[in-house]
């Protein structure tokens, strides 16, 4: 038994951060902009635990990019107690954030490939931060694909997001919706129908999944059905990550917890477990 | 490793003189039950030293069933707890590997482990549910404790296993090193007399492993079976040695209270868009036998379950484990 390795600091204790704006990004998400008292360095797909104080915390994948360590950016769904409140904050309000916790995305294993992201509603806030770094490292890389679904237009969340990757070279983004309006023109139809058009050399590629569960699980056999290996696709998973250090068992998914082992798998590291779409 | 003796009154004037710096638990048993109290010179005589599992499972004694978790934590007063069972001192192996882990240290178990000496007892005798030796756990302890304690007599041998139990031994008078093997023959004799009784009580029970195997295969119809009395009370992991999982609640100023919490009670895993992968009780019920069989043992090297049928003695649905694992084999 080893009492002295090990941290020092108390796990259990949030940094705080200042609330410096709030984006309104659709109707039921928005993008709170975090100045936190101390630099936060975090690596894309790694999450946080984001608290309202005296209220609850709740874990969220920054949105913003991970090579900024001075404000961080958290795009959060207006989906229960503790997102509802936060919904309410001003600017100027003090937040409390632990973390960053788990595994993100494996970016140094994406060099010399080409990159096919699949995205759906406010999963688009960590792939976001992904774009981040994959823009960083785009010299190293083949090509990035993004392929994106929200329900309506008015629902897709960072919209100058897609044209200016479209300027980007070796970049290009596609957007879908499932309802469609008067001003939309483009594609109608779930994300995961997006892939029939894309053109990727599937042996030199990863896929990243990143939505509702879902689409999670259709776009893995989509991509499974495109000749995408178990070990080529990345799944960024969801669960009550609660305390965020592998112990309060809240986020367990089946041997793992999320928290720690994840949120960030392959899907050849999760396939065994016929509960991973609960 | 080595043994030393010294008469029970010696020892009980000893604690008595170590509650100056020093908070003791021993085993008392009344006409209710076993637990760990306080201990008391005047109330030696009820100490039940050798005797099968306290009510309270030793976790207790490291994790509070709540306690603020961002106040200064210091481990308190140095304690020394007397008289846990062996299958609760393996249980700990589990929580050292999750509440020790390098890249999370928790820093108030961290401290109330430090701050202990533990004295485990070896069984003399078992309960009705006792099955710790069909998992391998032997019913005397040999690591894991700083001291093992056996009661004979006038005399309380003790078994000096770490350098924490070895400063203690120094801060008892008049004790006497045992250079006469004979004189531990009844100590061997005891522990083979409660193996032979646990191995002819758990006779057919299935190892851990093959537990884990079984749990495993098993198909829904056991788990709704079993979990038809089950009415998610949580009691089975309140009182388990190994079951650790708790909840972290928000207070004012950034304030966290831990309580402990259990995978039994409805919305253990659900997350705020209202997906819960354990809605359904049977589910609910399923999932602590995979936890213990088969999810713990493929990501740690501790038991997750050391065989101390608390669970089996507490339900109140009178669900038997055992009874469900010797069903499905």
């Amino acid at each position: 038994m080893i009492l002295m390795a090990g941290n020092t600091y108390n796990i259990y204790k949030p940094l705080r951060a200042t609330l410096e704006e709030v984006i309104e990004e659709s109707p039921l998400i928005k993008t709170f902009v975090l100045i936190p008292d101390e630099e936060f360095v975090f690596k894309t797909g790694q999450f946080i635990e984001l608290a309202v104080d005296g209220v609850g915390e709740a874990p969220f994948t920054p949105s913003s990019s991970p090579l900024v360590t001075d404000r961080l950016e958290v795009t959060v769904m207006k989906t229960g107690y503790v997102t509802g409140i936060m919904h309410e904050l001003k600017p100027g309000a003090v937040m409390g954030i632990r973390g960053p916790y788990g595994r993100g995305y494996p970016v140094s294993e994406f060099k010399g490939k080409e990159v096919l992201i699949l995205g759906g509603g406010c999963g688009l806030a960590p792939i976001r931060s992904l774009l981040f770094a994959l823009e960083h490292m785009k010299d190293d890389l083949e090509k990035v694909i993004l392929c994106y679904g929200s329900k309506t237009p008015a629902d897709c969340i960072y919209k100058p997001l897609f044209s200016r990757l479209n300027s980007i070279d070796k970049f290009e983004a596609h957007r879908t919706v499932d309802i469609t309006d008067d001003d939309w023109d483009g594609p109608v139809g779930v994300a995961t129908k997006l892939l029939d058009d894309v053109k990727v050399k599937i042996d030199n590629s990863v896929a990243v999944v990143c939505g509702p569960p879902i689409m999670m699980k259709y776009g893995t056999f989509k991509l499974l059905e495109m000749g995408y290996r178990d070990e080529q696709i990345y799944l960024s998973m969801e669960k009550n990550m609660s305390c965020g250090l592998g112990k309060c068992g809240h986020c367990m998914m089946g041997e793992f917890f999320v928290c720690k082992d994840g949120p960030v798998f392959t899907y050849n590291e999760i396939k065994h477990n016929p509960e991973i779409w609960k | 490793m080595y043994y030393i003796s010294i008469k029970k009154e010696d020892w009980h004037r000893s604690l008595e003189k170590l509650l100056a710096s020093h908070d003791i638990f021993v085993p008392v048993k009344d006409e209710y039950s076993l637990d760990y109290e306080p201990f008391r010179l005047n109330q030696a005589e009820n100490i039940a030293y050798n005797t099968p599992k306290p009510s309270t499972p030793l976790k207790n004694f490291f994790l509070p069933v709540r306690e603020n978790v961002t106040s200064a934590g210091n481990g308190g007063r140095p304690r020394i707890i007397i008289g846990a069972p062996n299958c609760d001192v393996e249980a700990l192996g589990l929580l050292d590997e999750i509440y020790l882990d390098e890249a999370f240290t928790d820093p108030f178990y961290r401290n109330r482990r430090k701050s202990t000496i533990l004295v485990s007892s070896d069984c003399f005798s078992v309960n009705d549910h006792c099955h710790c030796t069909s998992y391998g756990v032997k019913p005397y302890t040999m690591e894991g404790a700083d001291i093992a304690l056996l009661s004979e007599g006038d005399y309380i041998f003790l078994r000096v296993i770490s350098d924490k139990g070895e400063e203690l031994v120094r801060q008892l008078s008049s004790v006497a090193g045992v250079n006469d093997p004979e004189r531990l023959l009844f100590a061997d004799q005891r522990h083979r007399e409660t193996e032979a009784l646990l191995a002819e009580r758990n006779k057919g029970l299935p190892g851990y492993k093959e537990t884990g195997e079984i749990v495993q295969k098993a198909g829904d119809q056991i788990w709704v079976k079993y979990a038809s009395k089950c009415v998610s009370c949580g009691a089975c992991t309140t009182i388990c040695p190994t079951c650790s999982c708790f909840l972290l609640i928000d207070k004012p100023d950034f304030e966290k209270v831990k309580q402990m919490d259990a995978c039994q009670y409805p919305g253990f895993e659900r997350v705020a868009g209202g997906a819960d992968a354990l809605f359904e009780l049977p589910h609910r019920f399923r999932n602590r036998y995979m936890c213990k069989y088969v999810w713990r043992p493929q990501k740690f090297n501790s038991l997750a379950c050391t065989g101390c049928g608390r669970c089996i003695e507490a339900c109140i649905g009178k669900i038997n484990k055992n009874e469900l694992f010797m069903e499905l084999t």
